[in-house]
């Protein structure tokens, strides 16, 4: 007969020895290497100010940050998106037909009244949020590429800005662009709102939601099997997407003070850039939104440095090019460095 | 009342039945073993119980209550969790994260509460005892084993009254192993019902209280573990006698060396090793877990980092990457451990997995030939009895011993004749175990030469024709002929350790 359950003396399991000793003190080496693209791209930045600094007087002051944070915003909030999505290991190339017809909405229905000013931003801030979280739905339902699908959104969405304002043109009122200039203890809005986005991401990333995006990006299958829906991710990580590309269209009418119907597909590469500037995986799982806004002040600042080197401005994206792949050299070295570590 | 009652369960895949009219009862407060061949039904039927895949038909009573989660949560909610075979963790986030993930504590700005984390993690980990984990580690700077561990932890911080162990020993060096037994006794002494599937018969012996065995998808008996002898089990589990699980060991060595290594170090994982391998010849790699197996395999095969001289059929050979390695007839071709993630690309078929290295063996005038490849394929599918609907069948759809024939059968058609066989049977049923040993013996006859390592000490003994014993890094030992046994190997692998 079986023995019952009762009746089976039951042994506490102990502990089995140490596994193994490599488990023992704390991985600096192995940190720093995580942490390498980062931290290449801060040296990059670091580099380029210190050129620029020796050029151009008045490089390190209050103003000079101002003025450089204004010009790299749109930018960043295209990139912080885009991060959003990169960390989910998707890609959102509708952010360029996103910012096209955010600027146009508003320069053709803002006027002087504030209220109706209030309610188009909000117009166009759910128009993004729901044209992005449409995107999410079609790549989970359909069970698309997001390269494809998010391809596709952007010529949609740039046809439809072209036919709302099919020239560069339109106003916005000009207590709106003073937004733009606004200042506060000596900084400027843009400058805030940096501060802002640092300390959204800060939040948002040690949400449930913020870790299950990045786990998802690091394993889908992983994430289904521990019991993440995946459409609900791709709905709220695209729509996350859409909603920074709105707010990017806004604040670039308040450095424009107009609309433009093709303005959008000067954001969609590099944004991607400036995320993998700093060091945010196209593999998913992997980047931070410091890095990327580090990459969005490399790639600004390389224009200034341009222009106060007196060559010709064709070298801009010549020079971009080299930061980008050396950027992705230095990564792909590192996490050899670190894969070989691990075995 | 049984806590689980599973009645006319069926689910189909395509063309394929996975499961048919299979039926299972188990009570609170026992260790039920479920056995069957791969593709026997189990892997379905637990990834229905655990919420990943929805039945056709058939019902599923828990508590008398229907049950029928529509995702992984909905099971989770019921009290039933799941440790993969095949890991649910996430490799960018760390031990912790992993553990509790979308169940984390949080602070009242909805974060992740860190501190408490910790707490919560450090105090699971000690309850049960668990080997020493760091929880800050990184997933995907641990090692199979180690991984494994924090899957038992991730199913176990659910507080399961149903806790399904899928093959959660097949992954772990012995000690580990012992303590899993352990522990699943202990939560059986807890109320809890844990559903237990292993390959390892001494195991299911060792905790189960009864036994439900499956073949073909459906369920063919229900045992208590005492009352029932091991014959009978793996009778009724392949269907037919399995006269005997080792092939005959006839000696098919040649004097030519295949592959000679001389001071062969990496490291400090590896020190001076020194082994010759003949022609004909199955060469034992033994040892415990973790004194230099997995790198000599890894190095041999180009994918780490090495220093020493290394000659393969005579000739020196600098082996950089793995392509160099595979390299024509005279190259050496791996089966790696961790076949899902090294071996085979699981949403690719079954054809391309076989003929994606050998693309060139098709190639005429820079085009491929479909008829030659589909030949090849042919051949080696019928060589090696793969169970697929059709070539084009994907990989990951096949059952485990299947993706390992998939396997045996890419690294044949490199045409490489010196083998390196890394755990082959790691997580394959009897039968297939049975066919893969006879495939090596054969091979041997063939003049193929063998390096085989395996974690199932029995399979060094009845199967190699010389063990080498490893220990720190170094060969310890080289055992041949009637001085191979289970003792002498251990004996050889511990003798230092024990005296440090």
């Amino acid at each position: 007969m079986v023995m019952s359950v009762a009746e089976r003396p039951v042994e506490m399991a102990q502990r089995p020895a140490e596994m193994k000793p490599a488990w023992q003190g704390i991985d600096w080496r192995g940190r720093a290497l995580d942490r390498a693209p980062f931290l290449v791209a801060c040296l990059m930045l670091a580099l380029i100010v210190a050129i620029y600094g020796s050029l151009q007087s008045g490089v390190f002051s209050l103003d000079e940050i101002n003025l450089d944070t204004a010009a790299a915003m749109t930018l960043m909030l295209a990139a912080t998106g885009q991060t959003i999505v990169l960390v989910r290991g998707g890609i959102d190339l509708s952010i360029g037909g996103m910012i096209s017809l955010g600027t146009v909405i508003a320069a053709t229905r803002f006027t002087d009244d504030p209220s109706t000013v209030a309610m188009w931003t909000l117009v166009i801030l759910a128009l993004g949020f729901l044209i992005g979280a449409f995107n999410g739905l079609l790549i989970s339902l359909l069970k698309l590429q997001p390269f494809l699908v998010t391809l596709a959104t952007w010529s949609i969405l740039n046809g439809v800005a072209m036919i709302i304002l099919p020239t560069d043109g339109g106003s916005v009122p000009g207590w709106w662009v003073g937004f733009g200039y606004a200042q506060l203890f000596g900084l400027t809005s843009p400058v805030w709102m940096l501060l802002a986005l640092l300390l959204f991401w800060w939040w948002f990333r040690a949400t449930r939601v913020g870790v299950t995006i990045q786990a998802t990006g690091s394993n889908e299958k992983s994430a289904f099997l521990s019991g993440v829906s995946i459409t609900r991710v791709n709905v709220i990580t695209y729509g996350l997407s859409g909603l920074f590309a709105a707010g990017a269209a806004l604040y670039l009418t308040t450095q424009t003070g107009a609309g433009s119907p093709t303005i959008g597909k000067d954001y969609i590469l590099p944004s991607v850039a400036a995320a993998v500037i700093g060091g945010v995986s196209l593999f998913g799982g992997r980047g931070h939104l410091a890095g990327t806004l580090i990459g969005a002040f490399v790639l600004t600042l390389i224009g200034n440095l341009v222009f106060v080197l007196h060559v010709s401005s064709y070298w801009q994206p010549v020079a971009s090019g080299v930061i980008l792949l050396l950027s992705v050299l230095a990564s792909s070295v590192a996490e050899k460095a670190a894969r070989n570590r691990v075995q | 009342m049984d806590l689980v009652t599973v009645k006319g369960l069926s689910k189909r895949y395509g063309g394929i039945v996975a499961l048919s009219e299979a039926t299972f009862s188990a009570r609170a407060g026992e260790v039920h073993a479920l056995l069957g061949e791969n593709g026997a039904g189990k892997s379905t039927f637990i990834q229905i119980l655990s919420g990943a895949v929805r039945h056709d038909g058939g019902s599923i009573l828990v508590d008398g209550q229907d049950y029928r989660p529509a995702n992984p949560d909905a099971a989770q909610a019921r009290g039933i969790a799941a440790v993969f075979q095949e890991l649910s963790l996430i490799p960018d986030l760390s031990v912790e994260q992993n553990i509790w993930f979308r169940h984390e504590p949080r602070t009242f700005l909805r974060t992740v509460n860190r501190t408490e984390m910790r707490r919560k993690t450090l105090a699971l980990l000690d309850k049960y005892n668990f080997p020493s984990l760091r929880p800050e580690q990184e997933l995907r700077r641990l090692t199979l084993a180690e991984r494994q561990i924090v899957e038992i932890a991730k199913g176990l911080a659910k507080d399961p009254r149903i806790l399904i162990l899928d093959e959660a020993t097949s992954a772990l060096p012995a000690r580990e192993a012992e303590w899993l037994l352990k522990l699943t006794r202990q939560l059986a002494a807890e109320g809890r019902l844990v559903i237990f599937i292993s390959h390892r018969m001494a195991e299911v012996r060792a905790i189960a209280d009864r036994l439900t065995i499956f073949r073909n998808g459906s369920t063919i008996a229900v045992h208590e573990a005492n009352a029932v002898s091991d014959n009978e089990i793996v009778t009724q589990m392949i269907g037919r006698h399995l006269d005997r699980l080792y092939p005959e060991r006839i000696a098919t060595a040649t004097d030519r060396i295949a592959l000679s290594v001389k001071g062969f170090s990496s490291g400090s994982r590896l020190s001076g090793v020194d082994f010759a391998l003949r022609e004909g010849e199955v060469l034992g790699v033994g040892g415990l877990q973790g004194h230099g197996q997995r790198e000599l395999f890894q190095s041999l095969f180009g994918a780490s980092k090495a220093s020493g001289t290394v000659e393969l059929w005579g000739k020196p050979v600098s082996i950089g990457n793995p392509r160099q390695a595979l390299t024509g007839k005279d190259g050496i071709a791996l089966v790696p451990e961790d076949r899902r993630g090294q071996g085979l690309l699981l949403t690719k078929s079954v054809r391309e997995n076989l003929t994606l290295s050998v693309i060139k063996r098709f190639t005429e005038n820079g085009l491929l030939s479909r008829q030659k490849e589909a030949a090849l394929v042919k051949e080696m599918v019928d060589f090696l009895r793969i169970k697929a609907g059709t070539p084009e069948q994907l990989a990951g759809t096949l059952s485990g011993g299947n993706q390992q024939k998939v396997i045996f059968g890419k690294m044949l058609l490199t045409q490489a004749r010196v083998l390196l066989l890394y755990d082959p049977t790691r997580g394959v049923d009897v039968g297939t175990k049975g066919e893969i040993f006879q495939l090596m013996r054969d091979l041997a006859a063939k003049g193929y030469a063998i390096l085989f390592h395996s974690s199932d000490m029995p399979e060094l003994v009845h199967v190699a024709d010389r063990v080498l014993v490893m220990r720190n890094g170094g060969i310890a030992a080289t055992l041949e002929g009637d001085r191979i046994s289970e003792a002498s190997i251990l004996r050889a692998a511990m003798l230092e350790s024990e005296a440090a």
